[in-house]
């Protein structure tokens, strides 16, 4: 069996494993999660070293070495440092001397909560200001023209339109944001009829996005599925087994 | 002597509410694999986040250099190979250099280099240049913070990456990855003209947190994220937005027939913008996208009939229970 054979087989004989939790809980499919859960652990730590830690802290802090023995980079040792504050955050499991892991913590929580208000703008500044759309037509005629064989500038024209099913798509999205913003106005006692139809609308149409949101999650699960039917029938079994494809 | 007692027989309504779990997961799988083995063209009309996000990578200078954020493994394969392979092609048709990075999982590095292996060996074996390390593109690596990263990336991109090697080729010394053709003309974030983000997970919001405003935005996206990545986009935060196995299969439609091509006929046409964009009429441009879309609404289809199934039969019982 070559190389590819083997792997590819080893793949398929996993993922029917795994799967056949679907039958009942068995000794097979345990077999496969625990082999998974120790390579990906195995392969985190790693990979860990490897691909970050080494370049990112080890090399910098001990220099590299040129090609003839002389130095390529300095080392720089207050690098050193950065292990025993990292190290600290293990006396989480030492009741006696727990309060150092709170320096790590303290370290990382000050640098994370200063950065928040540039991150927060950042997120939701383009958006909030993206949800002051206009809902005023200024176009001629309801849809919105083909573009297609005109000019950049011609297109640019009827792009600098709002032409009224663009108005009032803008409107219902408007009506959207408001109404669901006032569903979480808690603090008020709303008597107003006008105010709580616009919090139940508000309730409707999020249960709207959420069944949306739920859908595109249903949609993914089986695509996730299909990948493996297709890795199992036509990658191993028709490209490599038979060899009648690919 | 007890005679023993026989069950009620089962109506019609509680034998649909019945059906074993085992069937059903049966059908399921017999749906998912059947259709695998034919090759079906479903029509397709590519939503416009995919149109944009097509015509911004196809806008690309060619030889300009990219950064690419790969978050994804193989647990979301399905949604995010097919879009990956999608952007390499058509980066690598295009001599777009790139350099990759993760923040999001440690597998994620080699599962990127082995879909950037299998798309340069495609082109090795259509007689093409195939895509060499060092020359067209660089590995960054893994780094396990996120927000952290992005940070820097944001703030000093060579600082960043620095101590990053890559070996220019056999024999030599291992080489800072910023004496590369890939990045030696990189001195801030903002001289690549776009950051992309293949991602499964949140990293895409930490991406708009940290990076927007330095650098355009584009993302792939699973079908999970679509919901909550389409504000990125309506707010204009992202240039382009490719969103599960949809979006890799307009990418692969638009790969095909262009965007505004033909003038005068066009199967793709981009409301935004009257600007031809041709495709790659006649290349290596299906993928996965074509490969897992029929059998995606054969498997939806069947979950739409269980759910209709089993609401009449509960809906039958209910009557049946009242009269």
């Amino acid at each position: 069996m070559n190389y590819p054979l083997f792997k590819l087989t080893l793949g398929v004989i996993a993922t029917v494993g795994l799967y056949t939790v679907l039958w009942k809980e068995n000794k097979f499919y345990r077999f496969w999660e625990h082999a998974f859960l120790g390579l990906a652990a195995g392969w985190s730590l790693v990979a860990l070293w490897t691909e970050s830690l080494k370049s990112v802290w080890w090399d910098k802090m001990v220099g590299v070495t040129a090609e003839g023995g002389g130095v390529d980079t300095p080392g720089f040792w207050p690098y050193v440092l950065l292990l025993p504050i990292g190290l600290m955050g293990y006396f989480v499991f030492s009741k006696k001397h727990n309060w150092l892991s709170r320096v790590p913590i303290g370290i990382i929580i000050g640098l994370w909560s200063g950065q928040q208000v540039q991150v927060w703008w950042n997120r939701y500044g383009p958006q909030i200001n993206g949800t002051l759309k206009p809902i005023l037509p200024t176009g001629d005629g309801f849809f919105v023209p083909d573009t297609t064989g005109m000019t950049p500038e011609e297109a640019a024209a009827v792009a600098g339109n709002l032409y009224v099913s663009q108005a009032i798509t803008n409107l219902i999205f408007i009506a959207t944001v408001l109404c669901v913003l006032s569903y979480f106005l808690f603090s008020f006692d709303f008597k107003n009829r006008f105010i709580r139809g616009m919090t139940v609308s508000g309730r409707w149409l999020l249960m709207v996005g959420f069944g949306a949101i739920f859908g595109s999650t249903v949609m993914m699960r089986f695509t996730l599925l299909i990948d493996r039917m297709y890795f199992v029938w036509i990658e191993w079994l028709r490209d490599t087994v038979l060899r009648i494809g690919g | 002597m007890e005679t023993p007692v026989t069950p009620p027989a089962m109506g019609f309504a509680e034998k649909l509410m019945s059906v074993k779990r085992h069937t059903l997961y049966l059908l399921l799988i017999v749906a998912t694999s059947v259709p695998t083995f034919f090759s079906i063209t479903l029509p397709n009309k590519p939503d416009q986040p995919s149109i944009d996000f097509f015509t911004t990578v196809m806008a690309l200078p060619e030889g300009s250099t990219i950064l690419i954020e790969t978050d994804w493994t193989k647990s979301t394969r399905g949604d995010s190979m097919g879009q990956m392979q999608a952007l390499l092609r058509i980066l690598m048709r295009h001599n777009i250099k790139f350099a990759i990075y993760s923040t999001a999982d440690p597998a994620a590095p080699q599962v990127a280099r082995d879909t950037i292996g299998r798309v340069s060996e495609e082109r090795r074996a259509k007689g093409e240049r195939p895509y060499v390390r060092w020359e067209d593109w660089v590995d960054l690596g893994y780094f396990p913070n996120s927000e952290a990263t992005n940070n820097a990336i944001a703030t000093n991109i060579r600082k960043a990456f620095a101590g990053k090697t890559e070996v220019p080729g056999v024999g030599q010394p291992a080489t800072d990855v910023f004496r590369s053709p890939v990045l030696s003309h990189i001195q801030k974030v903002g001289d690549m003209p776009l950051l992309l983000v293949v991602t499964a997970s949140k990293t895409f919001d930490i991406i708009v947190e940290r990076l927007y405003g330095k650098v355009p935005l584009a993302a792939m996206v699973t079908g999970v994220m679509g919901p909550e990545s389409t504000v990125y986009y309506a707010s204009g935060q992202m240039v382009g937005l490719c969103v599960g196995l949809k979006g890799a299969l307009d990418i692969e439609r638009m790969m095909e027939s262009g965007v505004n091509n033909p003038p005068d006929k066009p199967v793709v046409v981009n409301k935004k913008n009257p600007e031809v964009v041709p495709g790659f009429p006649g290349d290596d441009n299906e993928g996965n996208g074509k490969a897992y879309y029929p059998t995606l609404h054969l498997a939806l289809t069947l979950m739409i009939l269980a759910v209709i199934i089993g609401n009449i039969g509960m809906v039958l019982t209910r009557k049946g229970a009242k009269s």
